[in-house]
């Protein structure tokens, strides 16, 4: 489980050419980082809750191709989610394309500016929490981000260029604490998904 | 000559008209690699995944440069003379 006190904006792999530009926009504000897995850039913060979730090549989860891992990660946390009273589901894939053009266009360069298969939506479509996998011939990083307050769009389209995406970023996702309607802190979410974590990949004591 | 792909696995269930990115080259045309020796990441749904050689040998030809996309069976690279 990973908190963020302060905010970075986290490329994905593919992103990289972006970065010294990135850079200059954002003149210290903020911590500039590249990540090992795909996807489009994240904006870590108070407001943002990861997971990190680390599997041996042949685990049950990554047998049966990419999607499965993304069913499975996805659906523990849509769980986790409504054991705190917060109603997300996950996309299934043949639904991934009509959810997307639900909300109007997408911005494929922000994590959280379109959807992918098993990622988390709220009853209006709206992205709650992202996904994201690197696959090793030593082992399966799973990764998640779940938006527990509503990030600074406008701090991240800026440092990437897109100042003009931050209405779409706020548009296309929403928070825990938006669809809980009250304070939502990280802390209960986090030992949630542990607990679920321990359960499904066999780990409690 | 042996042809150098992605995984089959990774392409399971995935809609048939997404295509990867192969997002960095990590031996050069003309290198010499081991069986099962990481050649190449693509990205995929997300995913960054390594691309192995099948079998020893040297990288005869690359055919999918980085930063471009290819699709699902497309060979990648050439790899010639498997030892």
């Amino acid at each position: 489980m990973w908190n963020y006190p302060s905010p970075a904006i986290v490329l994905g792999c593919s992103q990289r050419l972006l970065r010294e530009a990135a850079q200059k926009r954002l003149e210290g504000r903020a911590e500039l980082l590249a990540r090992e897995s795909g996807g489009g850039a994240v904006l870590t913060g108070p407001w943002l809750l990861g997971v990190s979730v680390v599997l041996p090549n042949g685990h049950p989860w990554l047998g049966e191709g990419l999607l499965e891992s993304y069913r499975h990660l996805g659906q523990l946390h849509a769980a986790a989610l409504a054991e705190l009273g917060i109603a997300a589901q996950s996309v299934p894939p043949p639904t991934v394309a009509d959810a997307n053009d639900r909300l109007g266009r997408t911005a494929d360069w922000a994590c959280f500016g379109s959807l992918s298969p098993w990622e988390l939506v709220d009853a209006q479509g709206r992205k709650l929490v992202g996904l994201a996998q690197r696959r090793r011939h030593t082992g399966v990083l799973l990764a998640a981000g779940t938006l527990i307050a509503p990030p600074n769009w406008q701090m991240l389209c800026s440092a990437m260029g897109q100042a003009h995406d931050a209405p779409l970023l706020r548009r296309r996702t929403v928070s825990c604490e938006a669809l809980a309607g009250r304070p939502v802190a990280a802390q209960p979410l986090a030992s949630a998904l542990q607990q679920a974590l321990a359960q499904a990949l066999n780990l409690a004591g | 000559m042996t042809e150098i792909t992605l995984d089959p696995d990774a392409w399971k269930d995935i809609d048939p008209a997404t295509e990867a990115l192969l997002d960095k080259w990590l031996v050069a045309q003309g290198d010499t690699v081991r069986a099962g020796q990481p050649v190449a990441s693509a990205v995929l749904v997300k995913s960054s995944l390594e691309i192995v050689a099948p079998a020893a040998g040297r990288i005869a030809q690359i055919l999918v440069p980085a930063g471009q996309t290819f699709a699902r069976g497309k060979p990648i690279a050439v790899l010639q003379g498997a030892t």
